[in-house]
């Protein structure tokens, strides 16, 4: 498809701003994330969207309503993800496999499915115009209205349930001691944690794409850690680098059009976190060179 | 009969010889606990196998093999420079990291590679092993009829199988403890690195043929099968690349054969379907061992 030709249908405007939520969602929940730890099952649950997906596709046809009806694709894609997300930690409970080897496990039976599915679905005639190929490496040019739509109320959702339960997330996020000593109900706000990270990587489905949208969640965050600030001032941070990198993502891909959005996205984001890592380290190699690592930790850590 | 030998047997012997790559390397990679590393490097290897591609056109194995090994060895250095400096968890730095250069990869392979080199980003995730026909050479020895990817995962396979075989004393002391055998000096400097580089190169030579969703769950899946059967080091390897063939085997009949049987015309991507049904026998695996020790209790 023309760049032009898709950007006009859905014009530049609701595009760029669609996007630019998405990037400021996923700077927001993705600096929990990473409190968490849980960066690579952010790369599962991405993973694992597909086969919900295709389903959902399937299903659309199926029932006439057509292929690519957004709520029936965000739905499939979130069930498989939270599934996904589920066996992680059963998985990683039986002797020897461990937290690495479940993630392992459970991206390859998810994608693998997905692999399968999608193939059955190209096979199909009407497959191949569905547009569920964008879906890998994404692309803001293909996005409905519909989409953005749909990326628009996703994204509000998530920012008010953040903004809700703000003390709670951020207690289990970066001291779950303290939280479990408050009293906390600390699995079922992991649970919330866990919907919020799904949410925003079938919202970001569309126009970053499943393989690589796991980038916008941990990039953007990571970036915005490495600056000196409040807890508060961080997220904003964070929000804000996600929606920079986004706009910038889709103005590059417009401008180039067989780079997909997804790939533009994830360069800058990860441009920056190294960029910004490389002035750290040089500040900080121009100062006192620490002795011992220890030391250098602790001045850090100050 | 004609059919199954220039069709299938291809298909089979590539997808088997993958696993016999992957599988033997992905033990030390699972006891070591690294198996999302194997994930990482399957990633991160793609834009020097599209720069080496472009800078050298589709045929040159130095090329490629050259391109990958920098990627990959630039982005675990890469990783580890981020841990230590940006203070961040393995999992994210190694997340960070090897997105960006999977990015960068497809960036380039849609704007310069696409039509220079055959190689599309699908290719790149799902493999093309749908691709690996035998074609009958019209004159000369039979030989010239086996596809190029055929050769590089011979490659791979050999260099894993002698390096697991060469060095199982000193891998198996690092895998089990990995301090103590660094400390006392059991191991020589070279190992870890060496294991290092030659995961990546044979995910390279595999990942051209199966994708990188199968080379990673053939990295990490047959040895997670075995691990509950067996708690010594040569049993665990028999059985995670015995299960594996097998699994291997019935992945490919089922994508191939199985639509034909309810009447759809085309094939389901087989290394998909491998890599699903080698992700579900992991969990089968221990319930079988469950059910066994309740048997013999």
């Amino acid at each position: 498809m023309d760049a032009t030709e898709g950007i006009s249908r859905a014009n530049t405007v609701v595009a760029l701003t669609g996007c630019a939520l998405f990037g400021a969602v996923a700077g927001v929940v993705g600096t929990f994330v990473l409190a968490r730890r849980r960066a690579l099952l952010a790369d599962v649950a991405a993973h694992a969207s597909l086969p919900g997906v295709c389903l959902a596709f399937l299903a659309g046809e199926a029932l006439g309503l057509g292929g690519r009806t957004p709520w029936l694709l965000l739905a499939g894609g979130s069930l498989s993800a939270l599934l996904a997300t589920w066996c992680v930690p059963h998985l990683s409970r039986l002797r020897g496999v461990g937290p690495d080897g479940a993630l392992a496990v459970s991206l390859s039976f998810f994608f693998g499915l997905g692999a399968v599915l999608l193939s059955s679905i190209q096979s199909h005639e009407s497959g191949a115009q569905g547009g569920l190929n964008h879906l890998l490496f994404g692309s803001a040019a293909a996005t409905t209205r519909a989409d953005l739509l749909m990326l628009a109320v996703l994204a509000l959702v998530v920012l008010a349930v953040v903004a809700m339960l703000f003390k709670e997330l951020a207690a289990i996020a970066f001291d779950e001691m303290h939280a479990r000593v408050l009293g906390l109900p600390v699995r079922r706000l992991d649970l919330v944690l866990l919907a919020l990270l799904v949410a925003s990587v079938v919202a970001g489905m569309q126009v970053a794409g499943i393989v690589l949208v796991v980038a916008m969640i941990v990039a953007p965050a990571a970036t915005a850690r490495l600056l000196p600030g409040s807890l508060t001032t961080v997220i904003a941070l964070a929000a804000s680098i996600g929606a920079g990198c986004a706009v910038c993502g889709v103005l590059l891909s417009l401008r180039y059009e067989s780079l997909p959005t997804g790939s533009a996205m994830t360069l800058c984001a990860g441009a920056l976190f190294m960029l910004t890592t490389l002035v750290l380290a040089g500040r900080r190699w121009r100062g006192a060179t620490p002795s011992t690592p220890a030391d250098a930790a602790g001045r850090a850590g100050a | 009969m004609r059919e199954f030998l220039l069709l299938d047997v291809p298909m089979l012997v590539a997808a088997l010889m993958a696993l016999l790559a992957c599988g033997t390397l992905g033990n030390w990679l699972v006891l070591r606990k690294e198996s999302m590393t194997g994930d990482a490097i399957a990633h991160a290897v793609l834009p020097g196998l599209v720069a080496g591609f472009l800078v050298a056109g589709r045929h040159s194995l130095v090329a490629m093999f050259t391109g990958a090994a920098c990627a990959g060895v630039a982005a675990i250095l890469l990783a580890g420079w981020i841990r230590r400096t940006a203070r961040l968890e393995a999992g994210a730095a190694l997340g960070i990291v090897f997105t960006t250069f999977f990015a960068l990869g497809v960036a380039l392979l849609e704007t310069q590679g696409a039509r220079q080199i055959d190689l599309d980003p699908n290719c790149v995730l799902f493999g093309a092993l749908e691709t690996l026909f035998y074609v009958p050479p019209e004159a000369g020895s039979w030989i010239a009829g086996v596809p190029r990817p055929l050769w590089t995962l011979a490659a791979a396979a050999a260099a894993s199988v002698t390096l697991s075989l060469l060095a199982s004393k000193e891998l198996t002391a690092l895998a089990f403890d990995a301090e103590h055998a660094r400390a006392t000096g059991i191991v020589p400097r070279w190992l870890e690195p060496a294991l290092l580089f030659t995961v990546s190169m044979v995910v390279v030579a595999s990942f051209e043929a199966v994708g990188s969703l199968l080379v990673v769950a053939l990295l990490a899946c047959p040895s997670l099968i075995a691990a509950p059967h067996a708690t010594r080091i040569g049993p665990r390897f028999a059985i995670s690349l015995g299960a594996g063939a097998a699994i291997t085997v019935v992945g490919h009949f089922l994508a191939a054969y199985a639509p034909r049987a309810l009447g759809a015309h085309a094939a389901l991507n087989a290394a998909g379907m491998i890599a699903l049904l080698l992700a579900a026998a992991v969990p089968l695996s221990f319930a079988l061992r469950a059910a066994l020790n309740r048997r013999q209790a």
